[in-house]
């Protein structure tokens, strides 16, 4: 190590300098690294065995005997892009996949949106910028309505513009779910925020992670059974999983490991 | 540009120029060049602050992943205010950083920028020289803030004693920015801004 001190040569990296602007230095590099993930993953992958998984962890003896409690109950997993929004891309991909192979839940869901728009109007989202992510979400359940296949869901997906607009309005529906139910959700806020001050910093920006909070608004707001698996490195070899909301039989199904979800398929 | 970020900017662009203040002249945007990547914004200075009656040209960009980042904006108009930097005109505000949503728009932004010209937040400086005056000399930002918008922003009367002191720096030789910058930040004390500048 001491040698390293006189090196002309070692790489001065690390150095202080007073004449950047550290904050832009962090920012640039957090802005290449997203540029990178954008890059290297879909928004929502392809079908994957779950095999892949085991491939993952064939070094980590904690996961990889997790994962193995996983094989007999499912079979398959699609990985989404690790960029903030996987929760809600993961819920809207293996939602709309399920309503095209049940039509009854898509007529619901479908007469579900169509009444949220008010409902959003009402909290005080403006008029403008709503009905572009409204009109874009009720497009693709009627598209799905009429061509409902598996290649529909993945182009729409992963098609930027009309996935994005899609995470918005379900940001937009869970920050209307938790201001309706302030009394409520409030006790689970934390630092002092109000419910709508949380809407504001953790909800509706693009990019935030989805934490228990937005998950039991979703799935409350939306009326939509979700089942987490928990991969993480917790006690014993099987995988605590939570439903939302607890009283409804899940129809998706979504592995959670730290700062990320996955969509899982049953076997 | 993304296909999805010009059709929102253009749409945004006449809400904003059809808006209510638009007609009341209290916000304005126009184009730059003709692809909406660079546009010019304008806002009136609010009633009751020391930047009544001031115009405020804005600089805005809109990234390629719009709406999902915020625009870049900063003011051109030079602008004495805690959030604002004097110098660059880079601005200190939630929304256009980690609180943009995608529902917002050029009006929420511009609109937004207007209350905060009327309600400064001193804690979250942009410029810690404005903030530190703005809490501890009240009265004198207040001064110095409308002296700026005479200066800068197209108001017609400004504080004759601070344009006696600009004018004494411009005599030995400042420039008329700088000498105001130098008196502003040194609470409009002669000899310090004259040690500032020369030493």
């Amino acid at each position: 190590m001491e040698n390293n001190i006189n090196d002309d040569n070692a790489p001065k990296t690390c150095e202080y300098d007073p004449n950047v602007n550290q904050d832009e230095l962090i920012k640039a590099q957090e802005k290449q690294i997203a540029e990178e993930i954008k890059a290297n993953t879909a928004m929502v992958g392809s079908l994957d065995g779950l095999s892949s998984l085991e491939e993952e962890y064939s070094n980590d003896p904690v996961y990889s005997s997790k994962v193995k409690t996983l094989l007999p109950k499912f079979s398959n997993v699609r990985r989404t892009r690790p960029d903030g929004n996987c929760f809600l891309r993961g819920f809207i991909f293996a939602y709309l996949e399920y309503c095209i192979h049940h039509r009854d839940e898509l007529v619901r869901f479908k007469k579900y949106l169509e009444s949220s728009k008010e409902e959003l109007f009402e909290i005080g989202f403006p008029k403008f910028t709503t009905e572009d992510f409204h009109d874009m979400f009720m497009e693709v359940v009627s598209d799905l309505e009429g061509s409902g296949s598996i290649d529909r869901v993945e182009a729409v997906c992963n098609d930027a513009g009309t996935s994005d607009y899609l995470v918005v309005y379900l940001r937009l529906l869970i920050s209307a779910h938790l201001q309706k139910n302030a009394e409520f959700f409030s006790f689970f806020i934390e630092g002092g925020r109000t419910v709508e001050e949380f809407c504001k910093q953790e909800v509706e920006p693009m990019y935030r992670e989805c934490d228990h909070l937005h998950i039991v608004a979703l799935t409350a707001a939306v009326g939509v059974g979700v089942r987490v698996m928990y991969l993480d490195r917790g006690e014993g070899d099987a995988l605590v999983s939570h439903d939302f909301p607890e009283d409804k039989e899940p129809i998706i199904h979504l592995l959670y490991r730290p700062g990320h979800y996955d969509i899982l398929y049953k076997a | 540009m993304a296909n999805i970020a010009i059709q929102r900017i253009k749409r945004e662009f006449k809400e904003v120029i059809k808006s209510d203040e638009a007609q009341k002249c209290a916000i304005n945007v126009e184009l730059v060049g003709d692809d909406y990547r660079e546009l010019r914004g304008e806002i009136a200075g609010p009633p009751d602050t020391p930047y009544e009656g001031a115009t405020f040209q804005l600089e805005i960009k809109v990234p390629e992943t719009y709406p999902f980042n915020p625009p870049k904006v900063k003011f051109v108009t030079k602008i004495w205010h805690p959030n604002i930097s004097s110098v660059t005109g880079a601005i200190c505000l939630d929304i256009l950083k980690d609180q943009w949503a995608a529902a917002m728009t050029l009006r929420t932004v511009l609109l937004s920028l207007q209350a905060l010209l009327a309600a400064a937040e001193p804690d979250d400086p942009q410029d810690a020289v404005v903030a530190k005056q703005f809490k501890e000399n009240h009265p004198l930002f207040l001064e110095t803030a409308q002296y700026w918008s005479h200066v800068h922003a197209g108001v017609p009367k400004g504080n004759s004693e601070f344009s006696k002191k600009v004018r004494r720096l411009m005599d030995m030789g400042v420039g008329e920015h700088q000498a105001l910058v130098a008196l502003s930040s040194c609470n409009w004390d002669m000899d310090r801004a004259i040690e500032q500048l020369f030493s």
